[in-house]
């Protein structure tokens, strides 16, 4: 979070709101919409994207996965070990989200499996035995309420890509 | 729903789908012209593939925003503990609360895990002192606060 971050003006979020929409919207469409140039609008989705505002991608329904169990494991590791006990979950199979906080546990981790038997291999082994762990608290989702797709934390470097509208 | 039943009709990924997935996945806004080149497939199958797979509810293409593009600088996960009502009630009255961006009923210590997004501190005694104060059964709250997000995946989702 560096304080020369692009804040994003009421044009930004007049696109954003088309694009929630269709997200695979032409930029034509786009622009036609809101009464600009193309360009501006290919101009626009540019910067959010190197800014790690925005990313387009396919999301995959739960249900043609199986609908995995959705774990979530609230860790408690000395702190001066938090980050690498964080950084070592991230890598582990299944884990959708890790995250470092300050409050009930040092590191809320969520993570996504087939069977019980793949819960107790993450979340009652290999976190347990990562040194510095010293409590592990798992909690299964029997019913999910709410859910927003649409919003997120964008983690990954943006990977540009030479044609990406028509 | 019909009266033939749960019989959804359920729709099957070919290799097609797959591959169509994939790039989309990588590019959500890769044109269907260049998918077709790529997959030496032609332009209307990869959109008619595309609309076959959204219809469906298997896949979406979305445009996903940083919780910071809406100034969302603050993430706490709360468990929740309820008490003298049932959770799912308690439940479905804090999915009315736009601040909490996702809720699981869950296992546990805690009743119902949520993620609650704010734009500053200052926002959270309204939530504290009148949203939250106003539901019925919320017995404690238990919150960790986000410094630090590692890692953070959201191309699997509910989708219905």
């Amino acid at each position: 979070m560096s304080g020369s971050r692009y804040q994003l003006d009421a044009f930004d979020h007049q696109i954003l709101e088309v694009l929630a929409g269709d997200a695979r919207l032409s930029n034509r469409k786009i622009a036609q919409t809101l009464g600009v140039t193309e360009g501006t609008i290919r101009g626009r989705l540019k910067r959010l994207q190197e800014e790690n505002y925005l990313r387009f991608t396919a999301i995959t329904a739960l249900s043609y996965l199986g609908n995995p169990l959705l774990v979530f494991i609230g860790v408690t590791a000395e702190q001066g070990r938090v980050k690498d006990v964080a950084q070592a979950i991230a890598e582990m199979a299944g884990i959708r989200s890790v995250i470092i906080t300050l409050g009930r546990f040092n590191i809320h981790v969520v993570g996504m499996y087939g069977s019980l038997e793949e819960v107790l291999g993450v979340a009652n082994n290999a976190i347990l035995a990562l040194p510095g762990v010293r409590h592990v608290e798992t909690s299964i989702s029997v019913k999910q309420l709410k859910y927003d797709s649409r919003l997120a934390k964008i983690t990954r470097p943006f990977v540009p890509s030479d044609d990406d509208e028509d | 729903m019909a009266g033939n039943g749960i019989k959804s009709s359920r729709y099957e990924f070919d290799d097609t789908d797959r591959k169509i997935l994939e790039l989309l996945k990588a590019n959500g806004r890769a044109t269907n012209q260049k998918i077709a080149r790529l997959l030496k497939i032609s332009a209307a199958t990869v959109s008619a593939r595309i609309r076959q797979m959204e219809d469906a509810k298997a896949m979406k293409v979305v445009a996903a925003t940083d919780f910071a593009a809406f100034g969302y600088n603050i993430l706490i996960a709360i468990g929740v503990e309820v008490q003298g009502r049932p959770a799912e009630d308690v439940a479905k009255e804090l999915a009315r609360l736009p601040q909490i961006l996702s809720i699981n009923l869950v296992t546990g210590a805690k009743d119902i895990e949520i993620l609650l997004a704010v734009q500053q501190f200052s926002e959270l005694s309204d939530f504290l002192l009148n949203d939250i104060a106003a539901i019925k059964g919320v017995r404690s709250l238990s919150p960790a606060i986000a410094v630090d997000i590692v890692k953070f995946d959201f191309d699997i989702a509910p989708l219905s």
